[in-house]
């Protein structure tokens, strides 16, 4: 048996205001990586609140309120695999938080924006204006490497963030349910137990 | 047999450096490392005045800029010649992509060359003139690095 729907709030707003202030301060390190001007002094800046969203939410995804908790919402591969049964049906998923398959984005999501923020600040692209602050502490090798591993974290986060759009997109026209107004109010539909 | 194994061993080192001596890519790879040398020493100077972690001073700094502005005259592309990319060479950071748009990486390197003609003056008068000019060489650096050096 499936229970009613009912209106609930869901996200609290210290994890709203981290999620839009994570979107614009990764989209702005990102712009400026690729568009910005050669002295990257912004992009650093982006880089250092990133580091310190993160740490926010490492913190919260332990001590917050439940639905902002890791073991509130990642699951084993039996949950994730039941969720994606019903993945395709052409309703609202009314789920109470981060979905079993959603838990694994948001882990990707945090693990290279993690990675992102480590090899940038090891990061020395031999140009003598943009070498990262913890660069001196790692060997010559490892900071040339670190340039090309965040290159590639770039990447990586495009094509997270592309996919998070994607399936938001999937949501509000296949299954018809609204994410986006959820993290702005922070109140969803969701079905009881 | 043991001493001849070893001296055949010994006899062997100098011919091996000898075919590498001789070898037009292992030379140009080696120049292009030693002129990045050269610029990275004196960019070393002029980057640690501008932070502030060496003490400024004029002559250093002008000589420094004028090492750099002279080696912009040199013709580093000539040194890029065929069979030396990363692709080809081991110990070559030099992306395959320079040989596809030779006339942008020729570009890229003026620009270097345009950075660097007025440092010798530029870097005179006082430290706080030294950061402007690192900050146009760097620029240069980076616009060429970012399409044309192997991040590893």
């Amino acid at each position: 048996m499936r229970g009613p729907v009912r209106e609930v709030r869901l996200w609290d707003p210290l994890l709203r205001a981290f999620h839009w202030l994570l979107a614009f301060f990764v989209i702005a390190a990102w712009g400026l990586g690729q568009f910005g001007p050669a002295k990257m002094t912004l992009h650093f800046w982006c880089g250092y609140v990133v580091a310190g969203l993160l740490g926010f939410r490492l913190v919260w995804g332990f001590f917050g309120p439940a639905p902002a908790r890791f073991s509130h919402f990642i699951r084993g591969p039996g949950a994730i695999a039941g969720y994606m049964r019903g993945m395709f049906l052409r309703e609202p998923s009314y789920w109470p938080g981060h979905n079993p398959m959603g838990a694994l984005s948001v882990i990707a999501m945090l693990a290279v924006l993690a990675a992102q923020v480590t090899t940038g600040l090891i990061s020395d692209p031999d140009d003598y204006i943009n070498v990262g602050p913890l660069a001196s502490y790692v060997s010559g090798a490892t900071r040339s490497k670190a340039v090309g591993w965040h290159n590639l974290g770039a990447t990586l986060i495009l094509i997270l963030v592309l996919l998070h759009v994607a399936v938001i997109l999937f949501y509000r026209f296949w299954k018809r349910e609204d994410l986006v107004r959820p993290m702005i109010t922070g109140r969803k539909q969701v079905r009881e137990e | 047999m043991r001493l001849i194994f070893t001296a055949a061993a010994l006899a062997a080192v100098p011919l091996a450096s000898l075919a590498q001596d001789n070898d037009p890519v292992a030379q140009a790879i080696e120049a292009r490392h030693g002129f990045y040398q050269m610029l990275a020493i004196n960019m070393g100077t002029l980057s640690g005045m501008a932070k502030g972690d060496v003490a400024y001073d004029e002559a250093t700094a002008s000589r420094a800029a004028a090492n750099i502005e002279a080696l912009t005259r040199y013709d580093l592309p000539s040194l890029f010649i065929e069979g030396s990319s990363s692709a080809d060479a081991q110990d070559s950071a030099a992306r395959p992509a320079i040989w596809s748009d030779p006339d942008d990486f020729a570009a890229k390197f003026d620009g270097l060359r345009q950075a660097a003609a007025d440092a010798p003056d530029a870097v005179k008068g006082g430290a706080e003139n030294v950061g402007p000019a690192v900050q146009k060489l760097g620029g240069a650096c980076k616009a060429c690095h970012d399409d044309y050096r192997e991040k590893s």
